[in-house]
């Protein structure tokens, strides 16, 4: 019995999956997979075809800003991206909080999200331009439409979400109900809303390129579109990698707001 | 009728016993796939079907059908397709630049004294006081994409008329025509048989053949991969020849007359508006007759301006050369 009174030393086994942020693992994927991409152009067995240079993606869209043009294109998608998305996202986040908070506009209107969030919103757009112009109206309202559906379904399920018991403990000690509304359900339904948002507004970025398809002479979309139809691979990409850095951008400015908003979680 | 098919036939066989040396090389059943739009202007190749002659010349065909000419271009870059008939865009240029494709003949072409493209000014601009196409001087102009056809016939209308157009990029066929109906845009060109029958119906005003303002203008044009135009010579010599004899017999059918029209229709209707009934649809085929060259000859001039054009607009690169386009070798050049 000597093995017990030395005892043996147990190490911790219960450290769990907790992932921990790697910060520069992310880099190094980007970097490696253009310089194999940009190394196979160079060597030939990716043909011109296939894949464009990176490098010389890097110099159009370096053209691109040089001559101005970049900002040509940036600012209508940018104006089209804002007031689209802020029109869907505010009437979105309306119905979403009128829904999960009255039975009647729940029951009237959740079958009718249901049946117009599937609609691929594209098949729409000539129906839209009839609607509301060739000009900018159909572009709103096309990136309005195609986020309004996603931020009702995520609204309405945040607001169901929010804890019960707190919805009880303020009808105990007699808040009124628009208190209730206001300290309990809009910040504990907060969280879902934004992390709804990050969905639709990555939707609102898809959606650009589509509303650009009929009569955009400039925007992001109507570039890449161009470039597609003459099969000039450099400006797709430099198009597409516009795109990609917006969608990082408006995830960025939506982590601002979380913190901002959200600072009574930690 | 019959008669013509005979004597057709007949011509066929002494061209290739003429060849002499080529049958062989020719008569091999080999399977190919030939790319087309549901376009009367495609007709050369559904006739070489339907009457054996692309089997005569050994070959043996399929059609892969396509909803717009830029698609059809990329599928030849990629092997999915051997031939095609489309009209020389922007994306073709490039795909050409990149050493994929070649131009190796001519089809549809603009030709004087035969009906030809239309440009048009919407019903809705024409009551506001734009009555001719000078008056569209920074109006909207509809164009498919930037680089297409329609943005070239707009350009060299524009410049002729020292006038600038507003282009406005709709993508398809059938959006522009709901946008010209509903006054949205202002000016278009389009074939005769699109543009007859909707300004009949008060959609819109012809005001001027496309012909008047680009004479000869080879509009559309066979190509291939740049690997069938230099290591297949047999089979792509085998295509042009199925594929001109087809054209030989809708020109004798539908404009010189010499042989039966009605049957020719018929030919036509069996790939061309097929989801329309036959007398409904020949109206169409009939108003969409237009040449298609003989022995699938290539304007090289028209090639040329083109090509200029879309360098001088900045949609293609500048220092592509026209023999990178084109392969000269096949059929005849004209217009150089």
């Amino acid at each position: 019995m000597s093995d017990m009174s030395r005892g043996k030393t147990v190490a911790f086994r219960g450290g769990g999956f907790a992932p921990k942020p790697q910060r520069w693992i992310g880099v190094f994927v980007f970097v490696t997979l253009i310089l194999l991409a940009e190394w196979g152009t160079r060597s030939g067995w990716i043909t011109a075809l296939t894949l464009p240079k990176p490098s010389d993606v890097f110099d159009t869209f370096r053209e691109l800003y040089e001559s101005g043009l970049l900002f040509k294109h940036l600012g209508p998608s940018l104006s089209r991206l804002v007031v689209g998305a802020a029109i869907g996202a505010s009437v979105g986040i309306s119905v979403g909080v009128l829904i999960g908070l009255f039975s009647y506009i729940r029951s009237g209107l959740v079958p009718l999200v249901a049946a117009i969030f599937p609609i691929p919103k594209i098949a729409l757009l000539p129906l839209f331009v009839i609607w509301f112009g060739i000009g900018e109206g159909s572009k709103y309202a096309l990136i309005a439409f195609g986020t309004f559906t996603p931020t009702v379904v995520a609204t309405y399920g945040a607001v169901d979400n929010v804890d019960r018991t707190l919805i009880r403990m303020g009808q105990s000690f007699g808040l009124s109900w628009w208190s209730i509304v206001r300290k309990i359900v809009l910040p504990g339904a907060m969280p879902g809303i934004l992390s709804g948002l990050r969905i639709s507004l990555a939707i609102a970025i898809i959606l650009l390129v589509a509303a650009e398809m009929l009569g955009a002479q400039y925007g992001i979309g109507a570039y890449i579109l161009e470039a597609g139809s003459l099969y000039d691979l450099e400006r797709l990409f430099a198009g597409v990698v516009i795109l990609s850095l917006l969608g990082v951008f408006v995830s960025f400015i939506i982590g601002m707001i979380e913190r901002r908003l959200l600072g009574w979680r930690s | 009728m019959k008669l013509n098919r005979r004597k057709a036939l007949a011509l066929m066989g002494s061209t290739v016993a003429a060849s002499g040396l080529a049958a062989p090389a020719l008569a091999m059943n080999k399977k190919i796939k030939v790319g087309a739009l549901r376009f009367t202007s495609h007709s050369g190749s559904f006739i070489a079907q339907e009457r054996g002659y692309f089997a005569d010349a050994g070959l043996d065909v399929e059609f892969e059908f396509f909803q717009a000419a830029q698609p059809m271009a990329v599928a030849i870059a990629s092997g999915d397709v051997d031939y095609a008939v489309t009209a020389v865009s922007g994306g073709l240029v490039s795909l050409a630049q990149k050493g994929a494709i070649k131009v190796i003949g001519g089809a549809l072409a603009e030709e004087d004294g035969i009906d030809g493209q239309k440009y048009l000014i919407s019903s809705a601009s024409y009551d506001a006081g734009i009555k001719t196409l000078k008056d569209l001087d920074g109006k909207k102009y509809a164009v498919t994409q930037a680089g297409s056809s329609f943005h070239y016939m707009g350009a060299k209308m524009a410049a002729a008329e020292g006038i600038s157009l507003s282009f406005t990029p709709l993508q398809k066929v059938g959006a522009i025509i709901g946008a010209m109906k509903s006054g949205q845009v202002d000016g278009w060109s389009i074939v005769p048989h699109i543009a007859k029958p909707l300004a009949k119906a008060g959609a819109w005003h012809m005001v001027a053949n496309v012909s008047d303002y680009i004479p000869g203008y080879q509009v559309t044009t066979v190509f291939t991969s740049a690997k069938n135009a230099a290591d297949e010579r047999g089979l792509t010599e085998s295509f042009l020849q199925g594929f001109s004899a087809g054209v030989d017999d809708y020109a004798a059918a539908m404009i010189d007359k010499t042989a039966d029209q009605d049957a020719m229709v018929d030919l036509i209707h069996k790939y061309v508006y097929t989801d329309r009934p036959r007398e409904k649809a020949a109206p169409s085929i009939i108003n969409g007759t237009m040449r298609l060259n003989s022995g699938a000859a290539l304007n090289i001039a028209s090639i040329q301006d083109q090509l200029s054009w879309f360098q001088s607009e900045g949609l293609v690169d500048a220092d592509i050369s026209i023999d990178q386009l084109v392969d000269r070798s096949y059929v005849d050049i004209i217009g150089a």
